[in-house]
């Protein structure tokens, strides 16, 4: 864990104006993620780990502070750079997988890709390489209403794998899924951070949290506490 | 690209929004089907026109009381005129000099024609005629023979029949030297005109020439008696000659001081397509004008389908940002989508216009003219109106700020 960190962020702070008053979502936070590592994010409801994770993933920008990512300053990157960035190093993973609707699986899969301007037949291929990788060979022309709540996630897994992203980022990736389908999906991400991938992960559940090599909690905005993870043999990548 | 996903998107819209959107479809088909149907009216009766104008012959003029093509309340200006009486043409045919092609007539429809116990509908068109009627205005004799200037001059019952006639009267027998009746009166058959189908709807075959001086004396309408001059110069060369000559001779026949205009209208095949073309003109902007009328109409229909079409898809928008969809990619799609509604609702005026065309020129006989130019300007127009329309909504929509479009519910 000696190389450039990945994300590198500084006091940052995120204020929302609400009726003349100031509400802090987050209040003079640092963090340093590296590659390849898998990141827990904790605390209660309120807290702030949404909001982290949508300045992490170039969502909305912090209202103070730094953030450099691989290097780069992403305060001074216009609306279309971020998108961009978006597009290319970041995976997006929702609690309410936020697919299209009308969109096949495949078709859902390969909408990063027409905005990378990828040809159509390379994306497909793609697109059905990492349905498969996600188990979900079978389901290729499948509409997300007629697929169950772990499938769907599944999907919205790939498609966020699809770009081959510098990062994965979920919010409350089982917050929907009942507990069977629920450590299925945590399985997933924890092949993925086995094969090289860097992860970090919203939840407020200590048993997904184990999964994780790193916990950060979050209470009020602020970092509470940030260590390694000691209770989980799987953060050794055996079970 | 994803403008395939775009157009399909506008299909959803119809779906999803059926009724709205259709009503709103259907102001731009009004639109649309007003600009092209004024527009192929407009060109089928130009191209019939100047079949007409051909087949009328060239160097010839007519000079009559009123204008043939009169648009407007402009017969206020013609009320006043004095007929153009038999003697005066007569005198205006004896006096002109560059040309000995004038010809006097008159026309008067609704008679019925009688042989034996065969009668015709009362819908036959009764000319009176001279010698050189036939001449000038390229009529052909198939049988028999035209009128001699003696006939006229002696008021002869003779007649010439035109083909309707023939076969509803004589069913395959001779024609030629037998008798008709015309109110009372008998008229012997001494030619045959050639068959010249129709014009506007109306057979050109269902006539009946007598001698000007007959149809004078027994015939005349309740509309007066005003004849119509028809005139031919010698040619091309001498042709304004001639004009500038019948106007000359006219006015002073008339007694029409220096300073007044003329009290009667000489047309040639100029002024007539011009008469026409400024009758064709208003046509064509009347289409225009409620075309754009109903455009706008329709433009602020779509505006609020497309408005509404990024309210229900805010979500979507937020999807499609955090995935990286840049600003000019939503703006595009969302534009995409309205021209598409806009050419939906077009292709449906062009085919409702092209069909009422077709029904025109099948009405008026004419070959039907798709006209090129208003279809290409149809379908550049709902383009148009898609962009203008469909700007402020994808632009909504792309300026939407993803997080909170992702939090809409
Ligand atoms: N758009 C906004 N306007 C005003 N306040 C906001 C806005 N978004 C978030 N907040 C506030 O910021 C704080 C942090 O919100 P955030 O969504 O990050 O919490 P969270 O930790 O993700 O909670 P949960 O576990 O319930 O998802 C909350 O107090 C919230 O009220
Ligand atoms: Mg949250």
């Amino acid at each position: 864990m000696n190389d450039n960190p990945l994300i590198h962020i500084q006091n940052i702070s995120k204020v929302y104006e609400m009726g003349g008053e100031q509400v802090f979502a987050l209040r003079d936070i640092s963090l340093d993620i590296y590659p390849n590592e898998y990141v827990a994010l904790m605390g209660p409801s309120g807290s702030g780990k949404s909001t982290l994770m949508n300045v992490l993933g170039c969502l909305d920008t912090p209202s103070t502070g730094i953030y450099t990512f691989k290097g780069l300053d992403v305060n001074e990157m216009s609306d279309n750079d971020l998108a961009e960035i978006r597009n290319r190093e970041i995976g997006f993973v929702f609690q309410t997988f936020n697919l299209l609707p009308r969109a096949t699986a495949v078709k859902n899969i390969e909408l990063p890709l027409i905005y990378s301007g990828v040809s159509s037949s390379e994306r497909k291929s793609r697109a059905i390489k990492v349905l498969q990788d996600v188990g979900l060979g079978e389901r290729l022309t499948h509409k997300p209403n007629e697929l169950s709540g772990g499938q769907r996630q599944r999907v919205a897994v790939a498609r966020a794998l699809v770009t081959n992203p510098s990062i994965i980022l979920a919010d409350e990736p089982t917050g929907n899924l009942d507990t069977k389908t629920g450590i299925e999906i945590m399985k997933l991400f924890r092949d993925l951070w086995l094969k090289g991938n860097t992860v970090i992960l919203v939840t407020h559940e200590e048993d997904v949290a184990r999964y994780a090599q790193r916990i950060i909690r979050i209470r009020d905005g602020k970092v509470e506490s940030d260590e390694k993870n000691t209770v989980s043999q799987y953060s050794q990548g055996t079970e | 690209m994803n403008i395939l996903e775009s157009i399909l998107q506008a299909f959803e819209s119809v779906r999803s929004n059926t009724l709205r959107t259709i009503l709103t479809l259907l102001s731009i088909s009004i639109g649309i089907f007003s600009i092209i149907g004024a527009g192929s009216a407009v060109a089928t009766l130009d191209s019939a026109v100047n079949t007409q104008l051909v087949a009328m012959g060239e160097n010839s003029f007519m000079i009559r009381r009123t204008p043939t093509i009169n648009i407007g309340n402009s017969w206020r200006k013609y009320r006043n005129r004095k007929d153009i009486t038999y003697a005066q043409a007569k005198e205006f045919k004896n006096n002109i000099e560059s040309t000995d092609l004038i010809s006097i007539s008159d026309e008067t429809d609704g008679y019925t024609a009688k042989v034996g116990n065969l009668s015709t509908d009362p819908d036959i068109s009764l000319i009176g005629c001279d010698e050189n009627f036939f001449t000038i205005k390229n009529m052909q004799i198939i049988e028999g023979r035209s009128f001699s200037a003696q006939e006229v001059l002696s008021a002869t019952s003779t007649a010439i029949i035109g083909n309707d006639i023939v076969l509803k009267l004589f069913n395959g027998r001779k024609a030629i030297g037998e008798y008709l009746t015309l109110k009372n009166q008998q008229f012997l058959i001494v030619g045959i005109l050639k068959s010249q189908g129709s014009m506007f709807g109306k057979s050109l075959d269902n006539q009946i020439m007598i001698p000007i001086s007959t149809f004078m004396r027994y015939h005349t309408d309740e509309w007066g008696s005003s004849v119509d001059i028809t005139g031919q110069a010698y040619s091309k060369q001498s042709f304004l000659q001639t004009v500038d000559e019948s106007i000359g001779t006219m006015r002073s026949l008339r007694n029409v001081k220096p300073w007044e205009d003329n009290s009667f209208e000489i047309e040639t095949n100029e002024t007539i397509s011009n008469q026409f073309a400024s009758f064709t003109g208003y046509l064509s902007m009347f289409g225009i004008a409620s075309g754009i009328i109903s455009l706008l109409a329709a433009g602020v229909g779509i505006m609020n389908i497309m408005l509404v079409s990024v309210k229900e898809r805010t979500r979507e928008i937020g999807i499609r940002k955090a995935i990286g969809a840049k600003k000019n990619w939503i703006l595009f799609q969302f534009i995409i989508e309205a021209i598409t509604l806009c050419q939906l609702g077009g292709i449906i005026g062009i085919a409702f216009g092209v069909i009422a065309a077709n029904g025109l020129s099948t009405l008026i006989n004419a070959e039907t003219q798709i006209p090129l130019f208003w279809v290409l300007f149809s379908v550049g127009t709902c383009t148009l109106m898609g962009l203008i329309f469909g700007s402020y909504p994808a632009w909504k929509a792309a300026c939407l700020d993803p997080i909170e479009a992702l939090r809409y519910e």
